[in-house]
């Protein structure tokens, strides 16, 4: 028995990346794996165009101008989006860690109440509040804004609140005791201590937001993703691709702002005049600015056009309708809509973990030249002519790959492809084994070199090197990667059904079009489910590999 | 015995961005010798056994192990037979058990396939047993790295020199991170198993008192030059305390 138990705790990494396989190869018999099944007649000829269009972009003065337009638009409503997620974050986060309450019984009040709301506020993907927002409001900016300001602030919030209660104890007890007041204690002790982590992290969500911005075109409101999604209807892959390239710009421009910011955090010593951290706040104070009155004075939106009668009666109509008012036989009491909509679910949870499987295997056949200590050959001693050549053109693939959202390769596979599981799995995995391989590479980069080293020293080769050395101890914070984006990647199903590539997306979709109100609740209860079964299976998961 | 010259280091000389690391070292070590490599800190002292190593480039100078220029050997496998490193525990690989971390010297010897293999069914068990034996670990081999005291990691370290067997032990600071005792265990531990099988070694240490009581020979360095280099019963007290003092530090300064 004991024997056992010490070669199930020896084995256990193995057992369970064992088990994974299986649950991936399960998920790989939900397609039939059958070229007429899987491939539309024009397919790979479309293919071919679509790769045309990549090596020879549509770069008239024409097209340059207007995806520069579209870029502004995408970058003032993520800007704008971002100014609000990080005001509601703040309040909501500060409130959802308890710092501020003294009593026990009043700080897990407030805990699981702000921490609720923070949840339920992410669990519902950008998108959806922004088909929301539409259907309550209407074609106004302040949709695409509040449903990026709503999701991000809940995501924000919460990373907010999880820094303030991992804050060091120490220098917070020596305040209490010096007698300061509770706000006192956040602002000297509390902020200054979680500052730069904040920062950088609402700087990673800024580049996601960028993305999820222009995306915000899928429900008819402007930006980049509206003219791609303009230019595929003409089937004009050339023009694609250039406002695919804009988008690409924009995401590495902020990527380097952040990188700008978080050197500037950690940057200890002090310079004299401008500081970094000068810079970069009156840059965000300039754009966020630029952004609202772009928004105000030129998309001549107004706030108090949100309150008019008429919204409020559409909005009263749509809410009213989500909860089955004037309705006989809503969706959420039918068992036959729960039998269909759960076999949906199924097959969207089928669709995750293709995808995450897809991204996996990916990721793993290039994250290893795409360390820079690797490349360099820090690491495993080792150095060869092409390390720097295939370093950068794999961080290259990364980019590209992240930088495109995952609506717009599902727009462009569901030309190749018909639609299903496949495509939808695979334009997940497109876009996310671009982001795990930039987390994974970053693993390695942090990794203590010592060990590796001292192997390849011994005499191991670079295959057992990799075994023995390098997976052995990135292996628990790679699967962490893998589990944390499969639950994104769950959230984001939703997306790509709606472009027809299958699952409960593709029937929310219609659910909207054909005004089926309770048909949308019992989706969003379905979604919970699923959101509910993510976090456990991955939290019990990741408790197996500690 | 033998007595052959294992390693042989003419004018070896290094800098690091224009600073001097090492200057035209010279010295020669006879097989079976068990040498203290003392010092001030920022003295040289990694750098020179990261040469011996080849884990830093030479510069210039020359340098023989065995009697063939290091140069000549072939990257990894062959070399590993001759040289060996242990440092503080940070040279294992934490979260794998010990008896993998202990069969990481057989790297050297084994194809990719039997290294996979043995990730799973450790190969040659019994040799990483009998090493395990020898620095009183047996019980721990399925241990997790992680979980072990750090002396008895360091004992882990020496277990995977006695599976790999190399001519020449190098130790970088072996004891830094231990507590007196502990120190004392692993370093007799360690002089023990390099006289028992005739091997060759050169530690680095902090410590001249460890240096005095298990090394039959001291070469001090200072500013990457060597100040003495003396069997270990010659070095007075006058002479540490040169190497030791801070004046003629701070008078370049």
């Amino acid at each position: 028995m004991h024997k056992w138990k010490t070669s199930f705790r020896l084995h256990k990494r193995f057992i369970l990346s064992l088990i994974l396989l299986a649950v991936f190869g399960w998920s790989l018999f939900a397609v039939k794996w059958d070229a007429d099944e899987v491939y539309h007649a024009g397919g790979i000829p479309t293919l071919g165009q679509i790769f045309k269009g990549l090596f020879q972009p549509d770069l008239s003065p024409e097209v340059l101008s207007k995806g520069l337009e579209a870029a502004w638009i995408t970058l003032a409503y993520a800007v704008a989006g971002m100014s609000l997620a990080i005001i509601y974050a703040f309040i909501v986060g500060v409130l959802a860690s308890g710092t501020l309450t003294s009593s026990r019984a009043a700080r897990l009040a407030n805990k699981v109440f702000f921490r609720g709301i923070l949840g339920f506020t992410r669990s519902i993907h950008e998108l959806v509040w922004a088909w929301l927002f539409v259907a309550a409001i209407g074609f106004s900016p302040f949709a695409a804004i509040f449903a990026l300001a709503i999701p991000y602030g809940g995501i924000l919030g919460r990373i907010f609140a999880d820094m303030l209660n991992d804050v060091p104890k120490e220098p917070i007890k020596a305040l209490w005791a010096a007698g300061a007041s509770k706000l006192e204690v956040l602002f000297y002790g509390y902020l200054p201590l979680v500052r730069a982590d904040m920062i950088s992290y609402t700087m990673y969500r800024f580049e996601c937001s960028i993305r999820s911005s222009a995306i915000m075109s899928f429900v008819g409101l402007g930006g980049l993703g509206y003219q791609i999604q303009l230019s595929l209807a003409d089937l004009k892959y050339d023009q694609v691709w250039t406002y695919v390239f804009y988008l690409i710009a924009l995401v590495v421009l902020v990527d380097i702002w952040s990188n700008f910011v978080r050197k500037g955090l950690t940057d200890r010593k002090r310079r004299r005049g401008f500081s970094t951290g000068w810079r970069a706040s009156l840059l965000a104070a300039l754009l966020i600015a630029g952004s609202w009155i772009y928004i105000y004075f030129i998309d001549h939106a107004d706030i108090s056009d949100l309150f008019s009668d008429q919204n409020a009666e559409y909005a009263g109509k749509f809410f009213g309708g989500l909860i089955g008012l004037n309705e006989n036989n809503p969706a959420f009491f039918d068992a036959e809509s729960w039998a269909s909509a759960l076999k949906l679910t199924y097959e969207t949870l089928e669709m995750s973990v293709m995808a995450i499987g897809f991204s996996t295997i990916a990721a793993c056949l290039t994250v290893i030249p795409a360390a820079r200590n690797i490349a360099s050959g820090n690491l495993t001693i080792s150095k060869k002519w092409y390390n720097w050549p295939l370093y950068g053109l794999v961080r290259l693939v990364y980019i590209f790959s992240r930088s495109v959202p995952e609506l717009v390769w599902a727009m462009m596979i569901i030309f190749i492809l018909k639609p299903g599981i496949l495509p939808g799995a695979l334009a997940l995995a497109l876009h996310n084994f671009g982001i795990l391989g930039k987390l994974w590479a970053e693993v390695i980069e942090d990794m203590d070199p010592r060990p590796i080293r001292n192997l390849a020293a011994s005499g191991a080769s670079k295959i057992e090197t990799l075994f023995y050395g390098i997976l052995p101890i990135v292996m628990p914070r790679f699967l962490t990667y893998v589990l944390y984006r499969w639950e994104v990647i769950m959230r984001t199903t939703i997306v790509v059904g709606f472009v027809g590539a299958g699952g409960l997306g593709m029937d929310f979709k219609l659910a909207m079009s054909y005004f089926q109100y309770t048909q949308i609740t019992l989706l969003l209860l379905c979604y919970m489910i699923l959101v509910v079964i993510a976090d456990f299976a991955s939290e019990s998961t990741r408790k197996t590999v500690k | 015995m033998t007595s052959k010259i294992m390693i042989d280091v003419k004018n070896l000389t290094k800098h690091f961005e224009r600073k001097i690391a090492l200057s035209s070292l010279s010295f020669t070590i006879k097989q079976g010798e068990m040498v203290a490599l003392i010092g001030p800190s920022g003295a040289g002292k990694s750098t020179l056994l990261n040469s011996i190593a080849r884990l830093v480039p030479l510069e210039s100078g020359e340098m023989l192990i065995d009697g063939q220029n290091i140069s000549t050997y072939k990257r990894g496998k062959a070399f590993a037979k001759k040289v060996g490193v242990i440092r503080q525990q940070f040279d294992l690989i934490g979260p794998l058990a010990v008896i993998h971390n202990v069969l990481a010297g057989k790297l050297a010897d084994w194809g990719t396939v039997k290294s996979l293999i043995s990730l799973l069914v450790p190969q040659e068990k019994d040799a990483a047993l009998m090493a395990l034996e020898r620095v009183g670990l047996t019980d721990k081999a399925h241990e997790i790295t992680s979980t072990l005291s750090g002396g008895e990691q360091q004992r882990v370290a020496l277990a995977r020199l006695l599976v790999q067997k190399p001519e020449i032990i190098l130790a970088d600071e072996p004891v830094a991170s231990l507590d007196p005792a502990r120190a004392d265990d692993v370093l007799s531990m360690l002089t023990k198993i390099v006289s028992e099988d005739n091997q060759t070694l050169i530690a680095s240490l902090h410590s001249v008192d460890y240096a005095r009581k298990y090394f039959d020979r001291i070469i001090s360095l200072k500013n990457g030059a060597i100040l003495f280099d003396l069997p270990t019963e010659k070095v007075t007290d006058e002479m540490l305390a040169e190497l030791y003092s801070l004046k003629e530090h701070s008078s370049h300064a």
